[in-house]
């Protein structure tokens, strides 16, 4: 029993160790204290590093999540038994930590720049995990007792939590919400009236705020609504058919180019009517989706996956080559894309867009939930859930998948329409690989299959890297790990999508009222 | 209404039935009056061009080959697209570039040359030490990746280990890319194995440089792949490989540990992606992080190509892309830079005419 205490604390270490190790080589050690820093009301200024303090408290605080971790696995009775996994646990940590400052140190001390080969090891970089002392072997000492101690204090914390105060804290916590008066805001918020009024409220903020933000906060308002319309629309072939669409930017990259070659004055000077292009554009999509369908969707579900990320290279390459140069606008793009009117009225403004992009929004998710609700979708959900015995109740599985292969290829076809005509201006690398990942991403941290959801992680996918700019380096690393964890602790996402409650049907069947007379 | 539909629908499935062969002819129609043009109206290429194109291809075959093999031995036991096997090659590839440039920092000095490195003074153990770190650390990367990734979704939806295969597939990009950071790398070989230098041979009254690079490349994999076929077809592991393969509940009542297998599989999977991308690195000589992510795409295309779950359907689908992809330009008589749309037309074509491949699947269950 007590080796594989110290086995777990040996672990615990060595994880904590490797992630350390890691986040200093790829440059977040700088960026953690930077951000604590922030956080504490003392922005960094570019181009300087954090405070020492700072650097100190990310160190720590690490140290502490890998003692209290260690400390809640083992979960002791008494806190001598935890004392020497937990010196393992630190120790080891330690010991990686001050390895690493002495290795790098000697390198700074012989004058080698690594950045060769580790781009973000810099020498002041250096110079800051080791604590800003010069030595390596006293820096490495100092790190060597700063992680073995906040280690210790991190177990001892979590001991302490967990033996003494949780309890006590739930209970008054638990009889505080009760005391609030549970029962007056849940009969509050049911009524019928309050849901008018926060609608209206909702609607409301909606008109004015567009027009007291400024035009930054529409842009990046505007780019969440398309996501949250590609969220949607890759969400009925994906989160409730089953069938994963990697290449769904393909669709996307077509309706806005076939918009903006209707409407730009270059290459084809056809200038059509806005609505007029937004129909045939979220048509040619529509249609694109369905011949894809065809062949690919009777065969095993990977398949489609594999094609449409095979067709988004196809449809990007293209769109680059020189080939098409005379009737795509080759890598250039297209520039001076038409704008929306409104009974001849130029309806084009930032503000004006960003109405657009709402009632889209609106419209798109109000007709999803529709759709979800119907025969259709509950097909759509029976083929996710077994494609067997679906076909077996009587669903013909090819043409409901090619149904929602249409219907979401359609609404990326919109989607690629708003983004061309409120960009006034569409390359191909708008339509990269990337944006299809980041709208699976954003399905999934939301929760498959809800719509609430991918609003949430709409506005937390692409809302949030504009408040926390620090990190945009480390985006789409985050995104990995994130799409990873999320499937290994919570593959439901945040908002997990609940199903539909349906009403049991009236008419009462016979066969069980046999077996309860019997 | 009601009626209409199913006719419609009917309609379409006759269409359907027919248009996998409409497809196939008019294609092979196609296909002969465009080689027939370029080879005896244009002549817009001659005999050695032709042998350069396809002596490329078939080096780049053997990459994907080795490559599409993993694809092919994880897809016949998880059922799952590793989407992440590219990256597990970018690894070996990193490898090839760190090892070479730590032995370039060696010094070896015999008589007569002070300067001499040991890249250059051993050059033999170099590559040797190259590859063996390589398949080490592609090895162990797959390990992990099965390990904390994949096992404790053993038994969730594909979905959901197809998500997650792809976000292993971006945090590996992305740490290299934060790691060794964004610009392409230059591998500088040991100098018997220079790039410029090869046999040069008479086609045609013109030199044809067979590259030293190349012809060690396609050896190698060659000898990788028999040996591969000797490990799954003589061996113990191999046998235990491929009951897993067939029925993961029946082969674990028989006494084998599938997550052994399902472990080892990924090992093996690692070792010949790291091997590939050693020789990548050797032979085209530069790298980053997203060195791996085209040719995994296209590994696993020439695994559908070649029939998923089939060993050596994943050899001859390498193999062909290879060569469909550096000729296929010049056959067709379109840019060189829309190489990749004939690789990815070939695959949705494939998937139109011939869904199980050109050797034909080795799944036993039909799982959709």
């Amino acid at each position: 029993m007590k080796k594989a205490n110290l086995v777990s604390g040996f672990r615990s270490g060595l994880v904590f160790g490797i992630v350390l190790v890691f986040l200093f080589l790829i440059g977040f050690l700088e960026t953690g204290a930077g951000l604590l820093s922030k956080f504490f009301g003392d922005p960094v200024p570019t181009n300087t590093l954090p405070k020492l303090g700072y650097v100190i408290l990310f160190l720590a605080l690490m140290a502490i999540w890998s003692g209290s971790g260690s400390s809640k696995k083992i979960n002791p009775d008494r806190f001598s038994e935890l004392v020497l996994p937990v010196l393992v646990n630190g120790g080891v940590l330690g010991l990686m930590t001050a390895l690493m400052a002495l290795i790098f140190g000697n390198y700074v001390k012989a004058g080698v720049d690594v950045r060769n080969y580790l781009v973000a090891v810099s020498p002041a970089s250096i110079k800051m995990l080791m604590l800003n002392l010069t030595e390596p072997v006293q820096a490495a000492l100092a790190l060597f007792a700063l992680m073995t101690v906040a280690t210790f204090l991190g177990a001892l914390l979590h001991f302490v939590w967990n033996r003494h105060l949780s309890e006590k804290v739930k209970r008054t916590v638990s009889s505080k919400i009760e005391s609030v008066g549970q029962s007056k805001m849940m009969s509050l918020t049911s009524h019928p009236a309050a849901r008018y009024i926060a609608l209206a409220g909702a609607l409301a903020l909606f008109f004015f705020l567009p027009r007291m933000w400024g035009s930054y906060w529409n842009y990046v308002l505007g780019t969440v609504g398309i996501y949250i319309l590609l969220g949607i629309g890759l969400n009925l072939i994906t989160g409730w058919t089953g069938q994963l669409v990697i290449g769904y930017v393909s669709f996307f990259g077509i309706g806005a180019y076939t918009f903006s070659l209707l409407t730009a004055p270059e290459p084809h000077a056809i200038m059509m009517n806005f609505w007029l292009a937004l129909l045939i554009a979220v048509a040619v999509s529509a249609l694109v989706g369905f011949l894809i369908g065809l062949p690919i969707l009777n065969l095993r579900g990977d398949y489609l996956a594999i094609v449409t990320l095979g067709f988004a290279e196809i449809v990007r390459i293209l769109l680059k080559s020189d080939l098409l140069t005379s009737f795509t606008g080759g890598p250039r793009g297209i520039r001076d894309i038409g704008g929306p009117t409104l009974f001849g009225a130029d309806f084009s403004s930032d503000v004006n867009f960003i109405y657009l992009i709402f009632v889209m929004v609106i419209l798109i998710a109000f007709v999803a939930n529709r759709l979800q609700r119907s025969r259709t979708g509950r097909a759509w959900e029976a083929i996710r859930e077994d494609q067997t015995v679906a076909k077996a109740t009587g669903i013909n599985t090819f043409s409901s998948k090619l149904l929602a292969l249409t219907l979401s290829a359609a609404v990326a076809g919109l989607a690629g329409v708003l983004f061309a005509s409120r960009n006034q201006f569409t390359g191909p690398e708008d339509h990269i690989l990337l944006v299809s990942i980041n709208v699976i991403c954003l399905m999934i941290v939301g929760g498959v299959g809800n719509i609430p959801g991918i609003i949430i992680g709409a506005l937390a996918l692409k809302g949030l890297p504009e408040l926390l700019r620090e990190v945009s380096n480390f985006r789409m690393l985050t995104f990995g790990a994130l799409l990873v964890m999320m499937m290994l602790i919570r593959p439901d996402g945040f908002l997990p999508a609940r199903r539909p409650r349906m009403k049991r049907p009236m008419v009462e069947d016979p066969q069980e009222k046999a077996e309860e007379g019997a | 209404m009601k009626k209409l539909n199913k006719k419609a629908l009917r309609v379409l499935l006759v269409i359907g039935k027919y248009a996998r062969w409409t497809v196939g002819i008019a294609l092979a129609l196609f296909l002969t009056w465009r080689i027939y043009q370029v080879l005896f109206v244009q002549q817009a290429f001659t005999a050695d061009t032709w042998l350069r194109f396809a002596l490329s291809g078939l080096i780049l075959g053997g990459m994907y080959a080795l490559i599409a093999i993993g694809y092919t031995l994880v897809y016949g036991i998880m059922f799952m697209i590793n989407f992440a096997h590219g990256e597990v090659m970018m690894i070996g590839a990193f490898c090839c570039y760190f090892v070479f440039e730590a032995l370039r920092f060696i010094p070896a000095p015999i008589a007569g040359n002070p300067d001499l490195v040991f890249l250059n003074a051993y050059p033999i153990l170099s590559i040797l030490i190259a590859f063996l770190v390589g398949m080490t650390v592609s090895g162990f990367s797959g390990y992990f990746l099965e390990k904390i990734a994949y096992r404790p979704l053993r038994h969730a939806p594909r979905l959901i280990l197809l998500i997650t295969a792809i976000g292993a597939s971006i945090f590996l990009q992305n740490a290299a890319m934060l790691l060794f950071g964004p610009q392409r790398k230059n591998i500088v070989n040991p100098d018997i194995l220079t790039r410029t230098a090869g046999w040069t041979i008479q086609v045609a009254g013109k030199p044809v440089l067979i590259s030293y690079t190349g012809a060690f490349s396609l050896i190698l994999s060659a000898l990788l792949m028999i040996g591969l076929y000797f490990l799954v077809q003589k061996t113990k592991l191999g046998r235990s490989m491929r009951a897993v393969a067939q029925d993961q509940d029946s082969a674990a009542l028989m006494g084998v540990d599938v997550n052994k297998v399902v472990s080892q599989t990924f090992i093996i999977s690692g070792i010949l992606a790291g091997a590939s991308g050693v020789m990548w690195g050797i032979h085209m000589g530069l790298v980053n992080h997203i060195t791996g992510s085209l040719p995994g795409i296209k590994a696993f295309t020439a695994a559908v190509l070649g029939g998923v779950g089939n060993i050596p359907g994943a050899m001859l689908g390498g193999i062909t892309l290879g060569v469909i992809e550096s000729m296929g330009p010049a056959l067709f008589g379109i840019d060189f830079q829309l190489k990749d749309v004939i690789a990815f037309l070939t695959l949705i074509i494939v998937l139109i005419i011939r869904p199980s491949g050109i050797l034909g699947e080795k799944l036993t269950e039909e799982k959709l």
